[in-house]
């Protein structure tokens, strides 16, 4: 009984909801057994490099792709439902636009087609395209797509609002502009959706940030979190003559180590969750670094570090339990 | 569905290209042809005249012209820019797009029947009664959807470089061994057999017998029942795989 009290609740407070969902192409995987939960009014950026899964997963999440095993549902349908209730509103990288018709006419369609439109001009203004409306769409700048597009995702008074890598092709006062009308629509209380491969963007407007990596869900907290996992920092630098290798494995805050021969000394090589101590600890050995780098880590490399160290804990699980 | 039919008529007229050569090509095609054909020799092996045989001929093809190009080539572009995928992201059901492809087709390919109508009548002086311009009109007008199925299934069929090609070769054949161009009665034996099965033979074939003044026969209006059941048919196939694709 109290399972199924549960359940009732969740369906009808959950936005999105994904259980065990895997979807191929071929042999590849884009999206591997995930499962994750949307609640109303967050902002939730879904964040992975190139080839993550990321479009796969909003293409499911909008009933544009069918998953191969696990459920998909938005506010507890379907998505095909969801989306002829007009519940969610879209912007696609690969949405292209019609032709030969003007940014006003194509604005004034989607509006028409929406369960709960606005009025075309709201849309055009709140977009900045107002002064563009006469343009034919063939003849717009990216930018200028990119925000069509924006307009016909939110053409309607949608809960939903999801965004594939909205910004591409946008300068930064473009980039600026954009999430500011972002947010407005996150106060006015939808759930907004989007993915990116910034980490700065995910950290600058989301409230929680899910880091997708192989088509599997790799962590799912807060920016603050996801950057204290993936803000690790790589530290290099060379040491004159040989050294003990212990001190420098005990360094504070150390994920990783290399050391290589080069001249006649050694170049060390460390990832650091927290670069600033693991170095304060370095000059504490009594040791005289040269050509000391300290540098962040890429997206890519970060999520390396990441599935690494999720991998390391799991082993030690492991090992504990025996 | 309303809007998207509405905009889709507005950029149709807006492409000056596809209006001439869907509205004006068809009648210029009509007085080059039988413009210096005298009014009485009648055409072989069909009791009319050369210019009636040629108004309905013509007719026919430009409302063939402009169901099967205003569907194919843009469905083609538009599922590869991603407007498809855009428009799916919307409470429009997936039949509502190509049902306004071909609403809009239908309404371009209507003034293309008429105009060449007018010139058969006005250069040519083709004389008819009341109900059979009448029938006429309806019986191509209506005739015209078993292309539009034909283009939606190429537009599903086809991408990129390869729809118009394929379109061409199957408007300029199609056309061509139907009849629409020069009667087929011209073709030896062995086409002639082949000709009378197509669904553009079928097609001129109704116009032909209301202009006799006859009710259009049962095995032409059976070709091109089976052909539109086949076209659509293959189009939702075709359409589905889409979709799944996506």
């Amino acid at each position: 009984m109290d399972t199924m009290t549960t359940t009732a609740a969740t369906t009808t407070t959950s936005v999105v909801r994904f259980e065990s969902v895997t979807k191929s192409y071929g042999d590849v995987r884009a999206v591997d057994g995930l499962t994750l939960e949307l609640h109303p009014g967050e902002t939730v950026a879904l964040l992975g490099p190139n080839g993550a899964g990321k479009s796969t997963t909003l293409d499911l999440l909008l009933g544009l792709k069918n998953a191969d095993s696990g459920t998909v549902r938005v506010f507890g349908t379907g998505p095909r439902e969801a989306i002829v209730a007009g519940r969610v509103g879209a912007m696609l990288q690969s949405g292209g636009l019609m032709d030969e018709v003007t940014v006003g006419e194509l604005v004034k369609l989607a509006c028409d087609l929406h369960p709960r439109p606005y009025r075309a001009d709201e849309v055009l203004a709140r977009a900045s395209i107002a002064q563009i409306a006469d343009r034919k769409v063939n003849k717009l700048s990216g930018g200028q797509a990119q925000r069509v597009r924006f307009a016909l995702a939110t053409a309607g008074d949608s809960d939903l609002i999801v965004l594939d890598e909205p910004t591409t092709g946008m300068d930064v006062t473009a980039r600026q502009a954009f999430w500011a009308t972002m947010r407005e629509q996150a106060d006015q209380g939808r759930t907004v959706l989007f993915a990116t491969h910034y980490l700065e963007e995910a950290d600058a407007i989301a409230d929680r940030v899910l880091v997708l990596h192989r088509g599997r869900l790799l962590a799912d907290g807060t920016a603050a979190e996801i950057k204290a996992k993936a803000g690790a920092r790589r530290v290099s630098f060379d040491l004159e003559g040989t050294i003990e290798e212990a001190p420098l494995r005990a360094l504070p805050f150390l994920t990783s180590i290399t050391v290589s021969k080069s001249g006649s000394g050694q170049t060390v090589r460390i990832q650091s969750s927290d670069a600033d101590a693991t170095v304060h600890a370095l000059y504490g050995l009594g040791v005289y670094p040269r050509n000391l780098e300290v540098a962040g880590l890429g997206l890519e490399q970060a999520f390396v570090a990441i599935t690494e160290a999720e991998e390391a804990t799991l082993a030690a699980e492991e090992a504990a339990s025996k | 569905m309303n809007s998207l039919i509405k905009l889709e008529i507005t950029r149709a007229l807006r492409n000056r290209k596809f209006l001439f050569f869907s509205v004006i090509y068809p009648s210029a095609l009509f007085l080059l042809i039988a413009g210096s054909a005298d009014d009485h020799t009648k055409v072989p092996g069909t009791g009319l005249t050369m210019p009636t045989f040629f108004m309905v001929s013509m007719a026919s093809f430009g409302a063939l012209t402009a169901v099967l190009m205003g569907n194919s080539e843009r469905i083609a572009k538009e599922r590869e820019s991603g407007w498809v995928r855009q428009l799916r992201l919307t409470p429009l059901p997936g039949r509502g797009y190509v049902f306004a492809k071909t609403a809009s087709a239908a309404v371009i390919s209507l003034p293309s029947i008429v105009i060449v109508f007018v010139v058969a009548a006005a250069v040519k002086n083709v004389r008819l009664d009341v109900w059979q311009w009448f029938a006429l009109t309806g019986v191509i007008w209506a005739g015209s959807l078993v292309f539009a199925a034909l283009g939606v299934a190429i537009g599903y069929l086809a991408s990129g470089d390869a729809v118009r090609p394929i379109t061409m070769i199957v408007y300029f054949g199609l056309s061509m061994l139907g009849g629409l161009w020069m009667p087929t009665t011209t073709f030896p034996d062995w086409l002639q057999s082949i000709a009378k099965w197509l669904p553009t033979h079928a097609y001129a074939a109704l116009g032909q017998a209301i202009e006799l003044g006859n009710a259009p026969h049962a095995k032409d209006i059976a070709i091109l029942a089976v052909s539109f059941a086949l076209f659509a048919g293959g189009a939702a196939w075709l359409y589905r795989k889409d979709t799944l694709k996506a």
